[in-house]
């Protein structure tokens, strides 16, 4: 039942505080308990993300590469990297505006087709179960194999441009890799197709859990379908809005494996996204460093952005979880 | 009231073609997968083959067995990613469900450690594996664990560590305490009421969260990319080597690994389905 | 003579699946600026009878007017008619102000109309100074006035309530209700409500219908019903305590009639003529424990033994076995014999009421010929 009590973003109180009359002598106590069993995930948070996360920030102040020797010997440019990358890389400042335009691109589409997909699924039809399942297909596959797959649907010889000439005549169809807008609509409509399930189930799940009486009490008030599903239901799923579109951006800026698979970033770097650059970078380039140093600006980048397009919710989100 | 409307038949035809749209990419790699060589590269691209085989899988398997066709061999075979994925996937879902499950019971029950524990956790997810990926090769080369499966499953776990934490909290969460405290007034020592009450009772979403980070796991492919050599291959590793190796015009056999990396996940989706939005919004949606 | 404003003629809803009717052939009128409670337990049709007037579900037969006009067909939403549903169901994402306006936005009314309307229903509704609070920061009873005054906004023929004081805390109830009977008198509302609770129906309504299993048992003013009740349920279902209930038969004794159940005997007084037609037959004899009054044991026609004694503030209710029968009786709140003892009582003759024992419809014993 989404009474938003559904979206829990923070903490839950602690089982009672003080011990329980009969609670057994023997045993932990509360304090040692919390402890013991988070112990294991902050472990492996810290030795796993902290330390690297840390090295690598250390690394994004240095002038590093792996031909240099070790990594604890090496120069310290303070914010060099950063400022490189900040004012004068043309490529990064690029792929940064490539990434965000095909993520608003994608989630765009993802919503609306969502949207329809599960407005659709709230009426009576039979095989219903079945066909859910079918519309979930897509975003169990592997992000590689989507890749691939598009990348074959978008050959030249391949069955979208055979469609495309059967509409448009023998030399309408384009040359999906070879020419930058059309190599990014190829990216946007192979992520549109591996995702949209997700915002599918979410949005089907919200206006399943719409509580009936207040649509009714619209009707009997002499609202049309139209006035209920946008002056009721809709305000109702804002807070599942909201969920799907942040875990999805959370995602989509870290684009990497389909684009890799469908054009290695090309055209030239005309699909370039963020995680593709900073790959090139420190894995082609073996520049490391500046690597580090781009990734950090992702990260300090999206973090402001999840904080800002969240603050208006902030308060809803946070005053009803448990 | 909305939910009692019947289909009407222009609707349903919208609902026909988006049903075509969706499954189409998936019919054509199938019929890929089992296309004869010969059907590879025509122009324009064939639909279904006219002599389907399953020449393409046993290849997976068997580098020369496409040579029968009158093809090159394939470069190298699919059976160590194969089993490599297994291998690491199994390894780093056991691992990362295990230290989530306690993560979760703590958290849930006992508050989080600090305001920034969850902050710290999902960041994880938000940062750029590629970069992440920078230090793990430095960390990694220093201590041997480049090109092992352990590195691998190290980060796995690590990487998976939100969602399975989380997801399995949300189980927890419904949960309610007075089963626990009546456990412990019972005279159970907590731990035991956790042990043997709280997890027995949340064994559905147990499984489905396992599914779930096994199929985080089994479709990973930028830290295996960067970390895989000569030792450790899985098979998005394999299909990308597949891909590239070749100049891309072994699509029978690619799209053959493509079937088999798809079909474990397919069956594992179906499976938990009815957790998937709860898996994937952390435990903010339950279905 | 002036048309009813509801009138259900012969109202019947039947589902596919099930043996009996929902609501099997009901007839109501009700008049205009008249609250009428619909009372009954769970499952007796009252609740469907409701959602067929609304035009939530549609009557397998049988007609519904309003203001003369048949309303079956005319879809949900195009009645005028206003509902007020259990749980309020108002719109959390809203303030008070956009809860209340809607009916009228929706219409695409002009502006001023619409703040107008709104400031005359929040006024009537003491809810002037809330109209930019957020609906799910209200309290109960706030919420049940924003779904009132929602519906008064786009000024409907009828107002239906489904049960209304269900979900309100004591004191709560008190000031709800003086609020629907303000309203009631200010504006002139026809009101029917649907209610489980006798106390909710007997305190705010002009008539009520009670309703079993489909059927109305009798539809009479409130102020009369409870004494004057048609039917044996009907009986058991107000008062509370509810009217004792005793089956027996009556015979004559001497020169007089009496009712008699086992050793229970309570002379009747009168003659015995037509005493043949009294002494056939069952009869259930019903005695409100209102009518009953404690009395000196040497006079008093009862004598029996108080077993229970239950203080309820202004008035105290004793449970007095007499032979195998006991009686519920309420009583001052002083002066009442205490538990154990022995007691007298005396019964108000013109108080008495008597169902057919086949039947259990009430007969009118006045007619068969004991002496006014």
């Amino acid at each position: 039942m989404l009474d938003s009590r559904t979206i829990e973003l923070t903490e839950t109180p602690p089982l009672a505080a003080a011990p329980l009359r009969g609670e057994s002598k023997k045993g932990l106590g509360i304090a040692a308990m919390a402890q013991l069993l988070t112990l294991p995930g902050q472990i492996v948070s810290v030795l796993v993300l902290v330390v690297p996360l840390l090295v690598a920030l250390y690394m994004s102040f240095t002038d590093w590469s792996p031909t240099r020797g070790s990594l604890f010997n090496a120069q310290f440019v303070g914010f060099e990297n950063y400022s490189e990358l900040l004012i004068w890389d043309t490529r990064f400042l690029y792929a940064v505006i490539r990434t965000v335009l095909i993520s608003a691109a994608c989630l765009s589409l993802e919503f609306f087709f969502g949207l329809g997909l599960a407005v659709l699924f709230l009426r009576e039809f039979r095989g219903k179960s079945i066909l859910f399942s079918a519309f979930l297909t897509p975003m169990m596959i592997l992000p590689v194999v989507v890749g691939y797959t598009f990348w074959m649907l978008f050959q030249s010889n391949g069955p979208i441009n055979q469609i495309i000439e059967l509409l448009v005549g023998p030399r309408g169809a384009p040359e999906w890799f070879r020419s930058a807008p059309f190599a990014i609509v190829a990216v946007v409509l192979t992520e549109v197709w591996h995702w949209t399930p997700l915002f599918f189930l979410i949005l089907l799940s919200g206006l399943n859990s719409v509580p009936e009486n207040p649509v009714r009490a619209a009707v009997i008030l002499g609202a049309s379908p139209r006035q209920v599903f946008w002056r009721v239901v809709l305000p109702m799923l804002k807070p599942v809005i909201i969920v799907a579109f942040v875990i999805r951006s959370m995602e989509i800026i870290k684009l990497f494996d389909e684009v890799f698979m469908l054009t290695r970033g090309g055209p030239g770097s005309a699909t370039e996204t963020i995680s593709l650059y900073i790959y090139k970078l420190a894995f082609n380039d073996f520049q490391l460093a500046y690597g580090a140093a781009a990734a950090f600006i992702v990260l300090l980048g999206s973090l402001l952005l999840i904080h800002l397009l969240l603050k208006p919710v902030r308060n809803q989100l946070l005053e009803v979880s448990r | 009231m909305m939910h009692t409307k019947k289909l009407s038949f222009p609707l349903a035809l919208l609902m026909a073609a988006a049903l075509v749209l969706v499954l189409f990419p998936v019919f054509w790699i199938v019929m890929t997968a089992i296309k004869p060589p010969t059907d590879w590269n025509a122009s324009p691209a064939i639909w279904a083959p006219s002599h389907p085989t399953l020449i393409n899988f046993r290849t997976l398997f068997d580098p020369d067995a496409i040579r029968e066709y009158g093809v090159g061999g394939v470069s190298q075979s699919a059976t160590k990613s194969v089993f490599g994925s297994i291998f690491a996937s199994v390894m780093a879902t056991a691992l990362s469900v295990l230290v989530g499950l306690f993560s979760a019971i703590g958290i849930s029950r006992y508050g989080n450690g600090s305001r920034a524990t969850p902050l710290i956790i999902l960041s994880g997810r938000m940062f750029p594996p590629a970069a992440i990926a920078v230090p793990f090769v430095i960390i990694f080369s220093n201590v041997g664990l480049t090109d092992s499966y352990t590195g691998l499953i190290a980060i796995y776990v690590a990487v998976t560590l939100p969602f399975s934490t989380w997801m399995l909290k949300s189980f927890v969460d419904d949960v309610p305490r007075e089963i626990e405290e009546a456990a412990m007034i019972d005279g159970r020592s907590r731990l035991m009421a956790h042990l043997t009450v709280t997890i027995p009772l949340i064994r559905g979403g147990l499984f489905a969260t396992t599914m779930f980070i096994f199929i985080l796991n089994w479709s990973e492919f930028m830290f295996a990319l960067v970390l895989s050599y000569s030792n450790v291959s899985t098979i998005p590793v394999q299909l990308a080597k597949y891909v590239t190796a070749t100049a891309g015009t072994l699509y029978g056999v690619q799209a053959a690994l493509a079937v088999l990396a798809i079909v474990p996940l397919v069956i594992v989706g179906y499976a938990i389905q009815s957790h998937l939005a709860r898996g994937m919004t952390f435990g903010a949606i339950k279905q | 003579m002036k048309k009813p404003k509801l009138e259900l003629v012969s109202l019947k809803k039947e589902y596919d699946n099930a043996t009996v009717a929902a609501v099997d052939g009901i007839d109501l009128s009700i008049e205009a600026g008249e609250t009428v409670a619909l009372l009954g337990p769970s499952g007796c049709g009252k609740s469907t009878t409701l959602n067929m007037i609304v035009g939530l579900e549609e009557p397998t037969s049988g007609d519904i007017q309003i203001d003369g006009q048949s309303i079956i067909g005319v879809p949900l939403g195009k009645r005028n008619v206003g509902l007020v549903f259990q749980d309020y169901a108002v719109f959390t994402t809203m303030t008070v102000r956009q809860n209340l306006a809607f009916g009228l936005e929706i219409r695409h009314a002009a502006r001023p109309e619409i703040v107008r309307a709104v400031a005359e229903v929040a006024g009537l509704l003491d809810m002037s100074d809330r109209l930019d609070v957020r609906a799910k920061d209200l309290g109960g009873s706030e919420l049940q006035r924003v779904a009132i005054g929602r519906t008064l906004v786009t000024k409907p023929a009828i107002l239906l309530l489904d049960e209304p004081l269900s979900n309100l805390e004591a004191a709560a109830r008190l000031a709800m209700r003086r609020e629907l009977r303000r309203l009631q008198s200010e504006i002139g509302l026809t009101i029917i409500y649907v209610t489980h609770d006798q106390v909710e129906a007997l305190s705010l309504a002009d008539r009520i219908a009670v309703m079993r299993a489909g059927k109305i048992l009798q539809v009479e003013k409130t102020s009369v019903i409870s004494e004057r009740p048609d039917h044996i349920f009907v009986a058991s279902f107000l008062g509370s305590p509810p009217m004792n209930l005793l089956k027996g038969h009556i015979e004559a004794k001497d020169d007089a009639m009496v009712f008699r159940q086992g050793s229970f005997s309570l002379p009747l007084g009168g003659t015995s003529s037509g005493d043949a037609v009294f002494a056939k037959g069952p009869f259930t004899l019903g005695i409100r424990p209102e009518s009953l009054r404690f009395a000196p044991k040497e006079t008093a026609p009862l004598t029996g033994q108080v077993l229970l004694v239950e203080p309820r503030g202004p008035e105290v209710v004793l449970t007095v076995k007499i032979g195998a029968v006991q009686l519920k009786v309420v009583a001052p709140p002083v002066g009442y014999p205490v538990e154990g003892a022995t007691a007298g009582l005396a019964v108000d003759l013109d108080a008495l009421v008597f169902f057919d024992g086949r039947t259990n419809r009430r007969v009118d014993v006045c007619q068969a010929g004991r002496p006014n």
